[in-house]
């Protein structure tokens, strides 16, 4: 099967799987792990009556989601660096903070509605047993939120998966920016590249590439929704 | 870096940002055209079964949802000229961004149309309206309506969007801001962008609520 593909194939792959995938999963990892980390309490925080914690979260939930990711990114890689002394990421750096400042906002706001769609009578059971709100909400509230929260969880894994290929329009080297530069690399002429474009190639192969990743999570995504709900 | 930010830099360069920003609503507009008359038709295609239509509106759907928009652009603008179609960066800008609304909105519509009253459309054809009478007279009245609030998280994500082709380097807003932001290496471009988008958004989004409320269906509301 391999021997019949065209020379230029394998060393190509190689290099955007070993480079390209593993940056886009490692972003993909660090990108939704940081959205669950800051989310989840901003989002408890969002329910809480005291308008001081609530305007500024509110403000830090609009604010990301209101944006367009790319600008997100640009303005993290660009203008980051003039105002936090020492900040100087790595494209993929940047762009992963890019997709857990707007990450952290989908799941503060997922589980805003998670937490207020628990019945009132299970605050009122807790607190009946003795415990505080920190306890309440630990033990009691956020346990059943989770639950609510796992499908929409799994929707932003793919956004945040398919969304690792901004990164490539500052020059980061995950699956898109890896194909751009094999792209590139082929298009000189010989020994270097093969004087041939092969964009069509290798996007459409990367694209198989997210479509494979993609497919199963959505299908999860939608089971979970069935079971969990 | 100069890092305060100087106004004179808005009498500067307000022209071209202008156009930018003009060109945004334009790439805007035309996505937003197709992906209502791409989700109408296919999510009624999937909605009502119609063969073969519905089976490549399926498949169109998993292709856009399920892999990157930004590759789809790449695709389009240096994947087809090997395939000899040669397409402008404003065509792939307008094209890109509506192809990906429409997969999205096809299932707004879908879901809007099946939550249709089936009560409603036997009414209607036992009136003896045609097919294509009850789609246009009860179906999409009212099924539009019902999918309202998720075609309108489509609508602002469309325009949101069209910011991506900045990596095809078409002139809209965000593509000038970097473009002068590269010659000046001043900050302000990314302020006009962050304060130009978030007014973009938010107040589409305060309006189309409105819209909504005014539309909404009394008993799905």
């Amino acid at each position: 099967m391999l021997a019949l593909l065209p020379s230029w194939v394998d060393p190509t792959a190689h290099y955007i799987i070993h480079e390209g995938l593993t940056n886009t999963l490692k972003m993909a990892a660090a990108a939704i792990t940081a959205s669950v980390v800051i989310g989840i309490p901003f989002g408890t925080f969002l329910t809480v009556n005291f308008w001081p914690t609530r305007a500024l979260i509110r403000a830090y939930v609009e604010i990301w989601r209101g944006l367009p990711l790319i600008v997100t990114i640009l303005m993290v890689y660009f203008v980051g660096p003039d105002y936090i002394p020492g900040f100087e990421p790595r494209a993929i750096y940047a762009a992963a903070i890019g997709l857990s400042l707007w990450g952290s906002a989908q799941v503060a706001e997922a589980t805003r509605g998670a937490v207020q769609s628990i019945p009132r009578q299970q605050h009122e059971a807790a607190a009946a047993l003795g415990f505080g709100w920190v306890g309440r909400h630990a033990y009691v509230i956020l346990p059943q939120a989770l639950r609510r929260l796992l499908p929409p969880l799994v929707t932003l894994l793919v956004g945040i998966i398919q969304n690792t290929t901004l990164a490539a329009v500052i020059g980061g080297a995950e699956l898109a920016g890896t194909g751009q530069r094999q792209i590139e690399r082929l298009g000189a002429y010989p020994p270097i590249g093969l004087g041939q474009i092969k964009a069509l190639e290798i996007y459409g192969a990367i694209m198989v590439a997210f479509f494979c990743i993609s497919f199963p999570l959505t299908r999860l995504a939608a089971y979970l929704e069935r079971r969990l709900v | 870096m100069p890092l305060a930010f100087d106004w004179s830099f808005f009498s500067e360069y307000w022209h071209p940002l202008l156009w930018g920003f003009i060109r945004t609503l334009e790439v805007s507009a035309i996505a937003i055209a197709m992906a209502f008359v791409i989700g109408a038709v296919g999510g009624a295609a999937r909605a009502y079964r119609i063969p073969v239509v519905s089976q490549v509106a399926a498949v169109y759907v998993e292709i856009i949802r399920c892999t990157p928009i930004l590759l789809q652009i790449f695709f389009l603008f240096y994947g087809l000229p090997e395939l000899g179609i040669v397409l402008t960066p404003f065509t792939v800008a307008w094209l890109s961004v509506g192809i990906w609304g429409g997969a999205y909105n096809i299932e707004n519509f879908r879901a809007g149309f099946q939550a249709v009253p089936h009560g409603l459309r036997e009414a209607a054809f036992a009136l003896g309206f045609s097919r294509l009478a009850v789609f246009f007279n009860v179906g999409l009245p009212i099924g539009a309506r019902i999918s309202l609030p998720s075609s309108i998280n489509t609508y602002i994500a469309v325009v949101k969007n069209t910011a991506l082709v900045y990596a095809i380097s078409y002139n809209e807003l965000t593509t000038v801001a970097l473009n002068i932001n590269a010659v000046t290496l001043r900050n302000e471009p990314f302020l006009v962008l962050g304060v130009v988008y978030l007014t973009l958004v938010w107040s589409l989004s305060y309006v189309l609520r409105l819209v909504e409320r005014h539309l909404a269906v009394p008993e799905h509301a």
